[in-house]
């Protein structure tokens, strides 16, 4: 009972957040944020391609699918990821348990072995098979792993700076979002070192509107560094289509879940 | 200049963003078979000759592997085999590794019927509960860690509930680990104190077929709260022969096998345990010299990502012989017998770089009581999405030529893989 109303009430206030005042509180922004760009309605499908830039130009190629399901809005997730591209990772399957309060648990399916492995809580900061991507974008980065302050806001964006908790843990010593002042989806993401300088960028290059939600449709992680990118379309989005938590347990590891996983086809 | 340059690449990057995606054709998902698999060319050699062995080298083949899946209606085919030329058998060979027909049964079960891999078990490259066939040979030879686990014929049912669920597979064909024949690798004799290498390589009689004589493993499963727990039986065979008949022959003894395991996040990390209990079924007292005798197996492990991209593993595995007292006063050759806590650690280090286009990896087993130790050092570059190369290294040492790595002293070899992936 208490899950609809909260839907409801959190559709509400973003509703009127589009003609209110604009909002000033850091953590208030970054909670909207959040749950636009990784909450949008109880559960969600997509299929994702990637293409892996080099700085050389030299390209690499991932497809999979993401199936979501919200254990609480804005709280606990299910993600199951399953890879159709390229040959040597087809099967591959990615099931992770997401936990505000905890670290993920994470295991992967390797068909070859017919092995379900576990992968460690550290390395949520690392390459998402081998893309600029981290495994952290896939699935979201707590917002109560920062703190979060107010720069600016523009006549679109809503412009905020987030400094890690623990400085340790991450790659970062701080990035700066600039989130959409209708959507609330973060449009562009710089991460900056130590020294003050932007080495990482995310930026959002399309949006649309699926069953009521905007969207991310094109994006692109660069790595301002080395000069490399990773490209990414998400198409055949469908959300609220009433995926049961089973869906997202060993057994779908090992033998995905073909209807859910159904490329829809109006 | 800067400005030409920005000029000259603008309306170039405009054209490579238009032509970024070249089709709008994302695949038809599921609807046809999609063929994929690779390439292969592996080369190995010993570092210094085994006289026991013809060849020196201990790879030397070329390797087709074909994949592919069928969904009509609601059953899954499912194929994946290997063809090629071994020219250290000196054949050409098609290998099976999977033949399937998969559906379910209701909305709880699935049935997967055929030849297939199958693996369970918290051990990283240690098995206690994974009575699945292993071929040990393609593990030493160099060939990918994927041929580790070999392909049985089987029908495994899976049930699934909120309660727990329940894995079971039946092997009606025993399925034996490919265990060292002295074909490619000559291996320790007890009868003949020392390494040998028989012509004909080692082919020892399997158990007749019988509904008795196949093997059943069961698993039952669950994880309550990030935490995974399970229990196993297994009732078939040892799976290396490690028993003699009366005429010395080597043969497969018969056991059971009860067990369970845990997997959880501790700390920044990953912890396993597990145990199992073989019964020697034939030999269930110890006494019997030419049977294997009851063991009781445990390991603990635990696996961190200690930098960035740089995960260790850590492994401390016991195997009890029981009986052990029988065992010595009634056995023909006491001095090569197990001793009674065989006592292994592993280590594994592995280093991403470069976007996961180069991997670095060392696994490391050492036994202080066995007194031997096995590394395996591998580099794998992935060049792109079609072309990979590893090469790596098995290297052996011991104080006792009767040990597990003691005996494969003069097996140490390296070797190296070319693969296309289509």
């Amino acid at each position: 009972m208490q899950r609809p109303f909260m839907l409801t009430l959190a559709g509400l206030t973003l509703a009127l957040g589009v003609h209110a005042e604009p909002l000033t509180d850091a953590d208030d922004i970054t909670a909207r944020a959040n749950l636009a760009a990784y909450y949008s309605g109880a559960d969600g499908r997509s299929e994702v391609r990637m293409i892996i830039s080099d700085a050389q130009g030299r390209q690499q190629r991932r497809q999979f699918t993401v199936l979501r399901r919200d254990v609480d809005d804005g709280g606990d997730q299910q993600f199951l990821v399953v890879f159709s591209q390229p040959s040597d990772v087809r099967g591959t399957t990615f099931l992770v348990d997401k936990h505000v309060d905890k670290d993920d648990d994470r295991w992967l399916y390797l068909p070859g072995l017919d092995l379900v492995k576990r992968i460690s809580a550290g390395d949520k900061r690392t390459s998402f098979v081998g893309a600029h991507v981290f495994y952290e974008d896939v699935s979201g980065r707590r917002p109560s792993d920062d703190t979060h302050e107010f720069v600016e806001t523009t006549d679109e964006f809503y412009v905020l700076r987030h400094v890690p908790l623990d400085a340790q843990s991450v790659e970062f010593a701080n990035y700066i979002t600039w989130i959409d002042r209708d959507t609330f989806l973060p449009m562009k993401i710089e991460y900056q070192n130590a020294a003050g300088k932007a080495y990482r960028l995310v930026e959002v290059l399309g949006v649309e509107e699926f069953d009521g939600y905007a969207t991310v449709t094109t994006s692109r992680v660069s790595n301002i560094l080395s000069g490399g990118t990773t490209d990414m379309q998400f198409r055949y989005i469908r959300y609220d289509v009433g995926m049961p938590a089973d869906v997202f347990t060993e057994r779908s590891l090992r033998n995905p879940p073909r209807d859910w996983l159904a490329r829809p086809t109006d | 200049m800067k400005l030409l340059a920005l000029l000259l690449f603008v309306p170039v990057a405009g054209l490579a963003q238009g032509d970024l995606w070249d089709d709008d054709d994302w695949g038809d998902e599921e609807q046809t078979a999609v063929w994929s698999g690779f390439l292969e060319a592996g080369a190995g050699t010993r570092f210094r000759s085994d006289p026991l062995v013809e060849h020196r080298n201990t790879l030397e083949e070329l390797r087709w592997r074909i994949e592919s899946q069928w969904q009509p209606s609601r059953i899954t085919l499912g194929l994946a085999a290997d063809g090629g030329y071994d020219s250290i058998e000196n054949d050409w060979y098609v290998d099976i590794r999977d033949l399937t027909l998969s559906f379910a049964l209701g909305s709880r079960i699935d049935v997967k019927v055929g030849r297939q891999v199958q693996t369970w078990g918290t051990g990283d490259l240690v098995f206690l509960n994974d009575l699945f066939p292993k071929d040990f040979v393609s593990f030493f030879s160099g060939r990918e860690d994927e041929y580790l686990k070999a392909p049985g014929n089987s029908i495994r049912v899976s049930q699934y509930s909120p309660l727990f669920n329940v894995d079971f597979s039946w092997t009606p064909v025993f399925e034996p680990d490919d265990y060292l024949t002295g074909e490619r690798f000559s291996f320790f004799s007890p009868l003949a104190g020392d390494n040998v290498a028989p012509l004909p390589p080692l082919s020892a009689s399997e158990p007749n077929e019988s509904f008795s004589n196949g093997e059943f493993s069961l698993r039952l499963f669950r994880t309550v709260a990030g935490r995974e727990y399970a229990v196993y039986v297994y009732r078939g065979f040892f799976k290396q022969p490690r028993a003699l008949t009366t005429t010395l022959e080597p043969v497969f003894a018969p056991m059971n096998s009860f067990g369970a395991s845990l997997r959880r996040p501790a700390g920044p990390g990953l912890l396993n345990a597990e145990v199992s209990y073989y019964e020697s079924r034939n030999d269930r007292s110890g006494t019997d010299p030419f049977m294997p005798n009851s063991q009781f197996r445990l390991l603990a492990g635990y696996e961190w990502e200690a930098k960035p991209n740089f995960t260790v593993g850590l492994q401390y595995y016991l195997e009890w012989t029981l009986d052990h007292t029988a065992l010595m006063e009634n056995s023909s050759w006491p001095q090569f017998e197990p001793d009674e806590y065989r006592h292994l650690l592993t280590n594994r280090l592995t280093y991403r770089a470069g976007l996961d286009k180069y991997t670095w990896s060392l696994f490391t087993f050492f036994s202080p009581t066995d007194q031997d130790v096995y590394l395996r050092p591998v580099f794998t570059y992935r060049h792109s999405d079609q072309w990979s190369v590893t090469t790596g290294a098995n290297l052996f040492g011991g104080n006792h030529q009767h040990t597990f790595f003691g005996q494969l002293q003069d097996a140490g070899n390296v070797y190296l893989r070319l693969r296309f992936n289509y």
